[in-house]
């Protein structure tokens, strides 16, 4: 487990201004940790689509914005993600909770096609499934963020973005403490 | 009901230093009135969401007001904006919805609840504070002055008639419009030069 603590230092570090999304359980900490005040800036959107459209238009504005969404909401968000930030080239920090992550882990299924028996299984979390082949077929690059020794990842990954002047998304695969 | 040019062309002679972000319908006619480097065409985008962007750029230049010429058929597809731009206080944002009732450059379909929704109804109804209905043109010619000059967010919609814009396109060869001859992320990293000067 990462401490929301420290990735919010890892953002400021590096020079993020704005925290776009919505919270769940997993960033709940981080959410309540900002919620006084102080950068980064949360801003809070109704549906996780708006998160894209609205860091894009921070980012021309001038500020270094990042996006943090449960992996249900960036399925929500396919061609709000194509046509705003990834169509316009924009270094962008996604974090992704990965809900479903460790019931995917229990499986063991991590890789080939999932198919509708797994998509449908109780004890299976269909948006964890699909997450990391839907970031695969949109062409977002990710990597995963599980606990504090991979803080690090958050430095990193807008190194990558800046550098490819496109959005790479970090999955946090546990809940921040 | 408006023209489009009754719409714009005020618009157009009293802006100042604010950015203009439009979408669908009226990206090609507003380039009759505007070639400014504010410009910002969200086209070959993501339709629905030209609020949530132009709120973006408001919260980033809180000393610059942001237009935003939104399409009722894009404002219909993410209404969760208005509760957005709301919580955020934007105060330097102006929000117009040009309801035309169709998807214009698709043919001018009616859009769902062509004629019935009320837009700034449900824009008051979300928190705005300040919103106007308009279907005459020497109305809002007359309003528009102080609707630019009072602290936003400020929802305007304005009944216009439907035109017969074709599908957006962005083309460095042949593109008539000068704001759609640059690619989508040209013209979102030209805007954010121009906004750091």
């Amino acid at each position: 487990m990462a401490k929301a603590r420290s990735i919010v230092e890892a953002l400021c570090k590096v020079g993020v201004t704005d925290l776009v999304g919505l919270p769940d359980n997993s960033s709940a900490a981080l959410f309540a940790l900002l919620k006084g005040g102080g950068e980064p800036v949360i801003r809070l959107v109704t549906r996780e689509g708006e998160a894209f459209a609205m860091a894009a238009g921070l980012w021309m504005g001038g500020r270094v914005p990042a996006v943090l969404i449960q992996n249900t909401g960036l399925l929500e968000s396919g061609d709000s993600f194509r046509g705003t930030v990834q169509r316009m080239r924009i270094p962008l920090l996604c974090l992704i909770t990965f809900r479903g992550y460790a019931k995917l882990e229990r499986v063991g299924q991590r890789s080939g096609e999932p198919d509708p028996h797994l998509l449908s299984r109780p004890d299976v979390d269909s948006a964890a499934l699909l997450t990391e082949p839907t970031l695969q077929a949109w062409g977002l690059p990710f990597d995963y963020l599980h606990d504090e020794q991979d803080v690090p990842k958050v430095n990193a990954s807008v190194e990558k973005a800046r550098r490819l002047s496109t959005p790479v998304a970090l999955l946090v695969t546990r809940d921040m403490t | 009901m408006l023209t489009k040019q009754e719409l714009l062309q005020p618009l157009a002679s009293l802006r100042t230093d604010e950015v203009v972000v439009t979408t669908m319908g009226v990206v090609r006619p507003w380039s009759r009135f505007s070639d400014s480097r504010l410009d910002f065409a969200s086209a070959d985008s993501a339709m629905g969401h030209v609020a949530d962007l132009a709120l973006g750029i408001a919260l980033a230049q809180p000393h610059r007001r942001v237009i935003c010429l939104n399409g009722d058929g894009s404002l219909l597809m993410t209404l969760g904006s208005l509760a957005t731009v709301v919580e955020a206080e934007a105060r330097n944002l102006i929000l117009f919805t040009v309801e035309n009732r169709t998807f214009e450059i698709t043919g001018n379909q009616a859009i769902a609840g062509a004629g019935r929704v009320d837009f700034a109804g449900m824009a008051r109804a979300a928190g705005f504070s300040r919103t106007y209905a308009f279907d005459d043109p020497a109305c809002y010619a007359r309003a528009l002055p102080e609707i630019l000059r009072e602290p936003g967010p400020v929802f305007v919609a304005a009944r216009v008639e439907p035109g017969s814009e074709g599908p957006l396109s962005r083309s460095r060869k042949g593109e008539p419009v000068a704001y759609l001859r640059p690619s989508l992320a040209e013209s979102a990293h030209r805007l954010r030069e121009a906004l750091a000067k």
